[in-house]
Formats: structure tokens, sequence, C-alpha cells
């Protein structure tokens, strides 16, 4: 019986966040503006480029070179591999930028309630600080995973149907499924509920935004390390940093709870 | 019902609540009055469960606020905040929907329908909360802070800003809650609705400067002054009263003097008018208004 009323009061909150979403869509257009940049990008420099200057991926030394850490490709031709190389390197920048997006979500989530005065009578029913920081971490995460999803599927579709013959198989690989099903979600589970914790510790909407974007410095540095070729990460890398985050997300998660003071939000916010 | 006990909030070295102690029987409204930052909307939440006390104890219905018993007692309890926190994107139906599953009710639509039916809410039932008017927006935290039929009600303010018809409608709901054996604690400015809403009155400031029913609060500043109207000669019958207060003046159009004991005094004073030939219009005791007891009972806490 606890369980069950447990589940429908987070049901219950997690359907009001995204139904007020639905009503607010503007404030999915930076999510969505992020990943039709991201969608753009990989396909304007693997393709698009090469196609208009006329030169060849496979005639770059470098990145031939570079392009080599992918490994166990040998059909593939250099111009192939290479663009194997950027899609699989773009496919970590594509399904992480989204999450820069909802940041604004999230980091609005419990501020925007105290400050539109629909935290306190919220917090006079029986919700637990467990429930309602779930509801609002899944109101945050559920959107920007359709919209991260929607976009995986353009993305798979573009190589399909643009890049070099052989690509699209490569691709197909358990890397990639690590980083759609592990990688992505794990990684916007983290930011989004450390979102929530500086969400419920600041005072108003501007600050908690400002902090948001303190979130999105180790996302940008990883960015760098994939444009610079400097990081690559096998399937197996990529496992283990997939259960490092769902494991650092649990802390959140339990230290989220921990520092949501209830009298505090109540008393000392204006 | 409700049973606050020594309750105490420091803010810091500041009690905005000191030693306060009432109860709220079923059956029964009990109106908190208080100046700004007398400690109402904290002594509200203290007993809604949102903030602990700093020292004291709270009982609802018998069993004790505590941490662990908390979230079962705020199921419990029908708390109506000071502002009505609406969503404002949500319609008033998916306001009181999401409300509805939070409490777990077992029938959520049908008892949203009886909620809007009781508030007259059937014609903004489809609009978004943002598109209310003030009233409405209060009819409609009333409405979610009754959905779940708590046993216990309190209300932060519930007339603020409402039309006389609006206030109306609310204190009638208030007295059928009354009837139904609600304990209710409203916390008001509104000396005139408290008067005639509550069964007893507590006027707090940090700490409780009186409870009692609002006549026996007025009584307490009875002035002693006994007021008659007469018919005919009022010099007469100035003549006449002065047997039992030498002092006794005409004010106006009526006689005014000062006894000790006015329920022992007035059959006789009454007896002489009447045999001296005056016909009475009006006997009362000079009562002061309920705003004076509570200005004075203010005003002393501040001196003190």
């Amino acid at each position: 019986m606890g369980r069950e009323m447990m589940f429908m009061r987070i049901r219950a909150l997690l359907a009001k966040e995204l139904l007020d979403l639905s009503r607010n869509r503007i404030a999915l257009v930076p999510v969505g503006i992020i990943t039709i940049l991201s969608l753009l990008l990989p396909f304007g420099i693997a393709v698009a480029i090469p196609f208009l200057t006329g030169q060849e991926l496979g005639g770059d030394a470098d990145l031939v070179r570079v392009s080599a850490v992918v490994g166990g490709q040998e059909h593939l031709s250099p111009s192939a591999r290479v663009q194997l190389f950027l899609f699989q390197q773009f496919l970590m920048l594509f399904l992480m930028t989204p999450i820069t997006g909802a940041m604004a979500l999230a980091a609005h989530a419990v501020v925007g309630e105290k400050q539109a005065r629909t935290l306190e009578p919220l917090l006079a029913t029986p919700v637990t600080t467990g429930e309602l920081l779930v509801a609002k971490v899944l109101g945050a995460l559920l959107p920007t995973l359709a919209i991260s999803l929607a976009g995986l599927g353009l993305y798979l579709i573009g190589i399909v149907a643009m890049a070099a013959p052989g690509v699209a198989a490569a691709m197909l690989s358990r890397r990639t499924l690590l980083l759609a099903a592990l990688i992505g979600p794990a990684s916007a589970l983290v930011s989004l509920q450390a979102a929530i914790i500086i969400s419920s510790r600041v005072h108003d909407a501007r600050t908690a935004q400002q902090f948001g974007v303190l979130i999105i410095i180790p996302l940008a540095a990883v960015l760098v390390a994939q444009f610079t070729g400097s990081l690559w990460l096998s399937a197996t890398a990529l496992a283990m940093v997939g259960l490092g985050l769902v494991g650092v997300w649990i802390l959140l998660a339990l230290f989220s709870v921990a520092v949501f003071e209830r009298e505090s939000i109540l008393i000392r916010w204006r | 019902m409700i049973s606050a006990q020594r309750l105490t909030r420091r803010f810091g070295a500041r009690a905005v609540v000191d030693d306060v102690s009432f109860e709220v029987s079923r059956s029964e409204i009990v109106a908190l009055l208080g100046p700004n930052g007398a400690g109402k909307t904290t002594t509200m939440r203290m007993l809604a469960g949102l903030i602990a006390p700093t020292s004291g104890a709270i009982a609802i219905d018998g069993v004790a606020l505590t941490r662990a018993t908390g979230a079962a007692l705020r199921a419990r309890i029908g708390f109506l905040t000071e502002s009505p926190g609406l969503w404002d994107r949500l319609t008033v139906r998916e306001n009181l929907g999401v409300y509805a599953a939070l409490y777990g009710l077992a029938q959520p639509e049908r008892a949203i329908d009886r909620a809007i039916e009781v508030f007259q809410l059937s014609s903004h039932a489809p609009a978004r909360a943002a598109e209310l008017s003030k009233g409405t927006r209060q009819k409609v935290a009333l409405a979610r802070a009754l959905l779940h039929e708590p046993q216990v009600l309190l209300l932060d303010e519930p007339t603020s800003g409402l039309d006389p018809e609006i206030t109306r409608g609310v204190r009638h709901f208030l007295d059928g809650r009354r009837a139904a054996g609600c304990a209710v604690l409203v916390a008001t400015h509104n000396l005139d609705e408290a008067e005639r809403l509550a069964d007893r009155v507590a006027v707090l400031h940090e700490r409780l400067l009186a409870i009692d029913r609002p006549a026996a609060l007025r009584q307490r500043l009875t002035t002693g002054r006994l007021i008659i109207r007469v018919t005919g000669d009022l010099s007469r019958s100035l003549g006449t009263v002065r047997q039992f207060d030498a002092a006794a003046a005409i004010e106006g159009t009526a006689l005014v003097l000062r006894v000790a004991d006015a329920g022992r005094q007035t059959p006789a004073i009454v007896a002489a008018l009447v045999a001296a030939g005056a016909g009475i219009v009006e006997v009362r005791p000079e009562m002061p208004a309920l705003e004076d007891v509570y200005l004075r009972l203010v005003g002393d806490s501040n001196r003190a």
C-alpha cells in the first residue's frame, strides 16, 4: 500500500510536470535548437565539407592517423573510417548536448515552485521529499531523452542516407548502444540531479541558472577532448564510465534528499 | 482534535512563537488573531507539519506530530496557505486532480466533481488558473484544501481580498464543516469575521494573549457603564438614576451611569425609572467592540 501510494504520488507529480511543460513549449526551444545544431555539425564536417571542397577525408593524413583508434574496421576505405570516427565522436556530443538545454528546466524546478508560491501547499500534502525530487528529475529527464532519442533516430537515418558505404553498419555497434542507452541517460541523470540540488539550495531562478552553467563545464571538457581526438573510450571503458555515472547519480539523489530543507525553503526564501 | 502544548519557535535568538498552548475541539472554529509578524503563519505551519517547533508538542486527533508521523498526519489536515499557490498553466480541474492523487483518493474524479460543485466552480473548471480572478483562485485553493475531506482544517486568511458575497459563501461553508465535526483554525486579520465565525478567538502576539469566546473577551473590558434610553423627561429620569450613581449623566439621548454589578442592579434601576413614570426603550451595558479588546491586548503586549 505504501509503495503503491508512493508511485501514485510520483506519477501525479510527473504528470503535472509534463503537462506544465507541454503548455510551455518555448522552454524546450533551447533543447531543440541545441539538438538540431548537434545534428547538423557532424554531417557538415563529415559529409558536406568534403563534398563541397572536393577533398576526401581519407586524404588528410592526420585524420586517418587519429581515426585508427576506432580499430577493427580495416574493411572500410580510409575516408569511410574517418567518417566512422567522426560520427562516433559526435555521437557522444550529440547525446550530451541536449542536457545543457534541459539544465534550465531542472535548475528552475524547485526554486520555480517556491517563487510561484506553489511549493507550500505541495509540501503540506503527504508527499515526501524523495518523491518530489524524483518527479522533478524525471520531469526534466524524460522530455530531454525523448528529444535526444528522436535526434538519435535522425542521426542514424542521416548516416544511412549520406555516409560512405559500410559506415552505417559499423555504427551499429556495442559502443553506440552503450552511448545511447547508458552514457546519454546516465549523464543526463547526473547533470539534472545536480541541477535539482542547486535549485533546492539557491533562492532565485537566476542564481540557479548561473550555477547550472557550472555543470556544463565537465561536459564541455569532454567535448573538447573529443574534437582533439585525445579521448577515445572503448566499449568496455564506456560501460565502466556509465556504471560510474549511475553510482554518482545514486549518491547525488541521496544527497539531494538530505540537503532539501523544507523548513529553510519555506522560511528563508522570499 | 488539534492540541498545541507550549509551542515555541525561535529563528536564531528571536522567538516568533513563544510558549503557546491551545486546543481546538471537534465542531469548533477558533480564530487566530494577531498583527503582522505575530506568529500566526508560523503557528499554522507548525500545526500543518511544515516546520518543527523549537520546543513544545503538537497532537492531531491524539497522535503526536513528529517527523515519523508527519506524512500520515498531513493526509488528515486541510491546509489553506496564505497564497493560493495554484499551477498557472494547469486548469482548475487539473490542479485539483494532482492533489486528489497526492492524497491517494480512491475516487478522485468524484471528489473533484463534488469540490467543484460545492465551490460553484463549474464554469471555471476548464479554465487555466492564470485566467482566474483573485476570488476564484482563493475558492479553488479552498476546494483543494477540502478535497480529501479532512477533519482538521488550518486556514490562513481564507477570505483575504475576497468580495463580500464570496466571503459570505466561505463563512457559510465553514459553518457546514463545523457542523460536520471538523476542527477549524482560521488565522485572520478580520475581526468582524472572527466574531461572526469563530466559537473562540485566540489573540496571538508571539505569546498567546487570550483565548475565549468573543463575548467573554469583550466582557473583560467592560466599562461598567449602563446605557439607558427612556421616553419622557430625560432630566427627571436623570434624577432618578442618580440614586444609584451620583455621577450619572445625559449623553446624547441616553442616560449613562456607572454601576458595580450591572446584572444585579439593572432590575432595580429599571423599576425605579418605571415608578417615576419613564418608559423604558433600551437598557444595555456598554460593551467594547472586539476590535477594542484586541487593540488593548496587543497594545498591552507591546508595552510589556
